[in-house]
């Protein structure tokens, strides 16, 4: 495109965000080797099958994010199109029966010795999708024609695919996102309500009409009745989470392993409930938190609307996974198979979970070049008052004292390091 | 590309930034209710939860670790735990993969599969998989083809489908190889795995083995997982105890406790072997006994270890160590003669009378003819609480601490005050206290051991499963009663109840020195207070060999109906149990090797008449004259008692020495052997009874 692109992005790293990712990552590896020594030693005769895994898994996510967030996000503009097809076409080849079972659903996809779960990278290739498109649109996103139905279009395809394997959470996900993003970018309300409405509509009827997911909802509502059957997976998992009290049990000394199904990947956070207590619950809602925050913030302070929805694409996604899976875990949401972003058992959980990191990072990262930047083009004309204007908004709002100072005269964007109006000295 | 800087900028930019703020407040707020919603599941219910969830650990993971063994001295089993196979299901994983219309026909299928596998009702295996439980049991203690074609069942693959969710795991259960072998002593286990009565009540903590430490090693259907650190399930199964008991000591005192008990119709009986040096219990012997393996058909009775937890009133039995202590204290001399009172003494209100009345007696006849009077006298020579004192330090009125549940402490001041005087006259010979039989043999070993009372040994050892040692008992002195030299007296004092025209002559075992005493004590009547006429605790208490004591044994039984004089009743138990001991022990009779062989061929019992001979060499007075008379052409001969009752030839039997063993009722119609064959001292003479025509 411009010289912007092909440069690469010298700011500093979200030092404070990557942390927290990393920080994720080994505590994950920590819980997995907890939560599946028992059926990693039943099963496999190796207690040590899945922390090997998960481990590797780690150190390559870990790997993946830095090396996507040192690429300059705006490349993925030219990615959106084909990811999106590349996930469409392994949803497909899942569905129609390449998949392979497990837990009861096609989630995984073989692709020679390695297992992937297409429906985990389906959200990060909608995120990057609806980014480029909401970016493109702009204004005609208030449109129905233009602005609504291709998103949902291609949101509903996706989602009908996860719906196939069957894999609920992954629809709601992909559902809350198309939301999210359709939301920032200021889609009409009556439009989204008339979808949202829709969409309960479906979802009820998915539910419903499928009669194991219809008598799971039952079970869940009348959960002591079906504990011992329908209802075993959540009643087991609050069981996990309640007998932690405060402190929790230690680490290592949960004894619900032994009877909570997949504790290691979609119920770990009942393990860590267990073994670490409220404590430990509390650390990590306060971690996924701090995401939360400092996504929005890059969201906030992005370069642009791409980088803005990129970043708020993703810090949503990694929230309300956290959301969505403590609260299945307590049994305040029906069970959905949702992992625990960075911490649950699995590859392409992890992996594209780091690659997200990644993107969010690199906005992060752009806009703290900018910051970084500025000194070294620096033109003393700043007015005082335009830099106050960036103190006050707590840092993330350069933009807003943008147009003042050059006014019209930035015309193009290989001319921004060279604005004036960023002088904080 | 100037949207970059109209993208935040105006209007639009502060609307796009409300709705960012707007739905990441929403997700504040929800991961807030998570935390808050946390808060109340895990602070406020979570003892709750954790509750339920250990009890659904202790429901779930049913199978206890390997119970361990008791075994006897020599490393016999007595009590040991095997696994018996049973058969759970869990329905959930059984149907899983199954579509919903389908569950009705698999379950259909597989109960058929599994009721022909275990000969069950398909119909009722059925309703269990339907139930869609995690856990059922299916079928408890099967056979070992069973358990076979049900591994078959859960393996099939090619052919008919494969039935998952089966899973085959022992159970333990107790067994008891010799079944009624001390089976008071050890107790039973109840079927949730506690150990009940006896050593097995007593120690099951060591023997119920470690499952705490097991419960993070099952897995949802509560197979055992061996990797993790534990290659063995032995390193959880509970630990083996060693018994100081002789399995051969202990059959043969229940043999005859259980012989004599039927001979003399008696309630209850018990007998206690101890090592006097070392304080270890070699046999402890409770009559009725019941058979543990079958403990549900069993009076509950029955099931009581008497020697521990039953105190009675010993009688004469006490006299032994009242004259201990009036030699420790000084109040009597060895060579001191003692009036007694030509049988009756008033002490305050209560005349006290003796059996056999006597003028003046030294002191070893007051023992050897049982004299109350002088008894009392001593005891009141002493005074209420030097008597007491002593008595205490016996180990009368404290528990010994032996390893079985119940244990009675008996009663030494049964008001809880100190004596007064008649009661201090009455306790000098064993009536108004109370004492166990265990007491009663460690107090004899005391004398035995030159007057140190030892610490009662019955386990030995306690070992893991893998064969390291946990813990260890070794002999221990528990107090110094009396100086050696009053023990070595009174130890030979005693040795003349068991001779001569002392009352204990029944316990004399051929060619070795026995000390002991006799005791026959009324009980108190309950209906009235009072001492009972016809009911009786017959006892004996002594040691063998007299001068180097090897075992000390306690004999007691309760009520006997046919007789109840202590030496009648007691004293042949005690020799056979002796006799025994020694045998097992390989002690030989004194005097054997002095005599001459060729002499001793042509005798019809050897080792008695080398000891009769020895005796007489030193001038005593022959050993067995009155009990055995000397007949022309060897030893005693059946006498013809045809006609006589019960009573009477029950007790002519056992002046001659044998053994009655009673058939029938009414008059003696006839006599195995045949009245005038020789019979052997200590033989059975059966007495066959007829109802008169």
């Amino acid at each position: 495109m411009n010289q912007r692109v092909v440069r690469r992005s010298g700011g500093d790293l979200d030092v404070v965000l990557a942390a927290a990712a990393i920080a994720l990552v080994g505590f994950g590896v920590v819980m997995v080797y907890s939560s599946s020594v028992i059926e990693a030693t039943t099963v496999y005769r190796n207690a040590q099958h899945f922390l090997i895994r998960q481990a590797i898994f780690g150190a390559a996510a870990i790997a993946v994010m830095l090396i996507v967030s040192s690429f300059d996000y705006h490349r993925l503009r030219r990615l959106a199109y084909p990811v999106l097809g590349g996930v469409t076409l392994l949803l497909v080849l899942s569905v129609i029966g390449l998949g392979h079972t497990g837990g009861g659903a096609a989630r995984w996809l073989k692709l020679g010795p390695i297992q992937v779960q297409p429906s985990e990278a389906a959200k990060l290739a909608l995120i990057v999708w609806l980014a480029y498109s909401l970016e493109k649109k702009r204004e005609l996103v208030k449109t129905f024609s233009i602005g609504m139905l291709p998103h949902f279009l291609v949101a509903g395809l996706l989602m009908g695919l996860c719906l196939m394997q069957p894999d609920f959470g992954g629809a709601v996900v992909l559902l809350f996102l198309t939301f999210t993003l359709l939301f920032v970018a200021g889609a009409r309300l009556g439009y989204l309500l008339g979808v949202l409405i829709v969409g309960a509509v479906g979802a009820a009827w998915a539910v419903r009409f499928t009669s194991y997911r219809y008598l799971r909802w039952l079970a869940w509502l009348d959960m002591s009745q079906h504990r011992a059957d329908l209802a075993y997976q959540p009643y087991q998992s609050v069981l996990s989470f309640g007998s932690g009290e405060l402190g929790g049990m230690g680490l290592g000394s949960g004894l619900q392993v032994l009877y909570l199904p997949e504790s290691h990947t979609d119920f770990i956070s009942a393990i860590i409930g267990e073994e670490l207590g409220f404590v430990g619950i509390l650390g990590l809602v306060a971690v996924y938190l701090l995401i939360v925050a400092r996504g929005v913030r890059a969201a906030l302070a992005a370069r642009d609307d791409y980088g803005m929805y990129l970043a708020f694409g993703i810090s949503a996604l990694f929230g309300v996974q956290a959301l969505i899976n403590l609260g299945v875990a307590m049994a305040m949401l029906p069970t959905k198979g949702l992992t625990l972003p960075f911490v649950s058992y699995g590859g392409s959980s992890l992996l594209v979970s780091a690659a997200a990191m990644g993107v969010l990072l690199s906005v992060s990262r752009g806009n703290e070049e900018r910051i970084a930047a500025r000194p070294a083009v620096a033109e003393p004309a700043r007015p005082p008052e335009a830099s106050a204007t960036v103190m006050t908004e707590a840092g993330f709002a350069p933009r807003e004292a943008a147009p003042d100072p050059g006014g019209g005269p930035a015309p193009r964007r290989p001319a921004r390091p060279a604005r004036p109006s960023e002088v904080p000295v | 590309m100037s949207a970059v800087e109209r993208s935040l900028d105006g209007p639009r930019g502060r609307w796009i930034r409300l709705r960012v703020g707007l739905l990441a407040g929403l997700l504040g707020l929800g991961l807030g209710l998570v935390v808050s919603s946390a808060s109340t599941l895990m602070l406020e219910d979570g003892a709750r939860w954790r509750e339920l969830a250990e009890l659904q650990r202790q429901r779930r993971l049913h199978v206890a670790p390997k119970r361990g063994t008791v075994r006897d001295r020599n490393g016999s089993a007595l009590a040991v735990t095997v696994e018996v196979p049973s058969v759970s299901l869990d329905a959930i994983e059984l149907l899983r993969g199954v579509q919903p219309a389908q569950v009705p026909a698999r379950a259909r299928t597989a109960a058929n599969d599994i009721g022909r596998a275990l000969s069950l009702e398909p119909a009722a295996v059925e309703k269990k998989i339907l139930q869609k439980r995690r856990f059922a049991w299916l079928k408890r203690r099967i056979t070992a083809e069973e358990a076979e074609a049900i591994r078959q069942l859960g393996a099939r693959q090619r052919g008919a489908e494969r039935v998952a969710g089966l899973a085959v795991e022992g159970e333990g259960r107790r067994y008891h190889p010799r079944r009624e072998l001390a089976a008071p002593l050890l107790g039973f286990v109840a079927p949730d795995g506690e150990g009940k009565e006896g050593v097995e009540h007593a120690l099951d903590d060591d023997l119920r083995g470690h499952p705490d430490q097991l419960r993070g090693l099952r897995d949802r259907s509560g197979r055992l997982l061996l990797s993790e650190g534990v290659e063995d399930e032995r390193a959880l199964a509970g630990h083996d105890v060693h018994l100081s008991i002789d399995q051969g000591i202990q059959f043969v005192a229940e043999r005859e406790l259980a012989s004599a008990a039927r001979t003399f119709e008696a309630k209850a009986a018990s007998v206690v072997v101890v090592v006097p040096r070392t304080g270890e219990v070699l046999a402890m012997a409770s009559w009725p006994g019941y058979n543990p393996n079958d403990y549900g058909e069993s009076d509950i009775e029955a099931r009581r270890e008497r020697a521990v937890s039953e105190a009675f009133e010993p009688g004469s039995s006490m006299k032994i160590f009242t004259v201990a202590a009036g030699l420790a204290a000084g109040v009597v001399t060895p060579t001191q003669k003692l009036f007694c009172e030509k049988g009756t003494m008033a002490v305050d209100n209560v005349v006290i009378r003796d059996t056999h009345p006597a003028g003046w007696l030294a002191l070893t006849d007051v023992l050897a003819v049982s004299s109350n009077i002088c008894s009392a006298k001593i005891g009141l020579a002493l005074g209420g609480d030097k008597l007491y004192e002593t008595l205490r330090r016996f180990g009368f009125g404290d528990r010994t601490g032996v390893a079985i549940p119940g244990e009675a402490s008996g009663t030494l001041r049964p008001r809880g005050r100190p004596w007064v005087q008649v009661e201090t006259a009455s306790a000098a010979f064993g009536q108004g206290v109370s004492v166990t039989n265990l007491q009663l043999a460690m107090a004899a070993a005391a004398i035995a051991n030159g007057g140190e009372l030892m610490e009662p040994i019955l386990v030995t050892k306690v070992v893991t499963a893998t064969g390291e040692l946990v813990r260890e008992a070794t002999p221990a002195v528990r107090r110094r009663v009396v100086p050696r030299h009053v023990a070595a007296l009174v130890a030979e004092m005693i040795v003349a109840v068991t001779e001569g025209h002392g009352t204990g002559v029944e316990a004399a075992v051929n060619g070795f020195r026995v000390a002991g005493k006799t005791a026959t004590a009324q009980k108190i009547d309950p209906a009235t207070g009072r001492y009972s006429l016809d009911r009786y605790v017959a006892s004996f208490v002594g040691f063998v060999p007299a001068e180097r004591p090897a075992f000390a044994i306690a004999v007691m039984v309760d009520e006997p109906m046919i007789d109840h004089a202590g030496g009648a009743v007691a004293a042949p138990i005690f020799r056979r149990v002796a006799e025994a001991c020694l045998e097992w022990s390989g002690m030989v009779p004194r005097g054997t090797a002095k005599a001459d062989p060729a002499e001793l061929a042509r005798m019809p019992d050897p080792a008695h008449a080398a000891h009769a001979a020895l005796r007489e060499a030193s001038g005593a007075a022959p050993a067995v004259q009155v009990v055995a008379p000397a007949v022309a052409g060897g030893g005693p001969r059946v006498p013809d008692m045809t006609g006589w009752s019960v009573r009477e030839a029950v007790r002519r039997t056992l002046e001659l020495g044998a053994v009655p063993r009673v058939r029938g009722s009414g008059l003696l119609a006839r006599t195995e052997p045949a009245p005038g064959q020789p019979f052997e001292r200590g033989a059975s003479l059966v007495l066959v009874f007829e109802p008169p025509t």
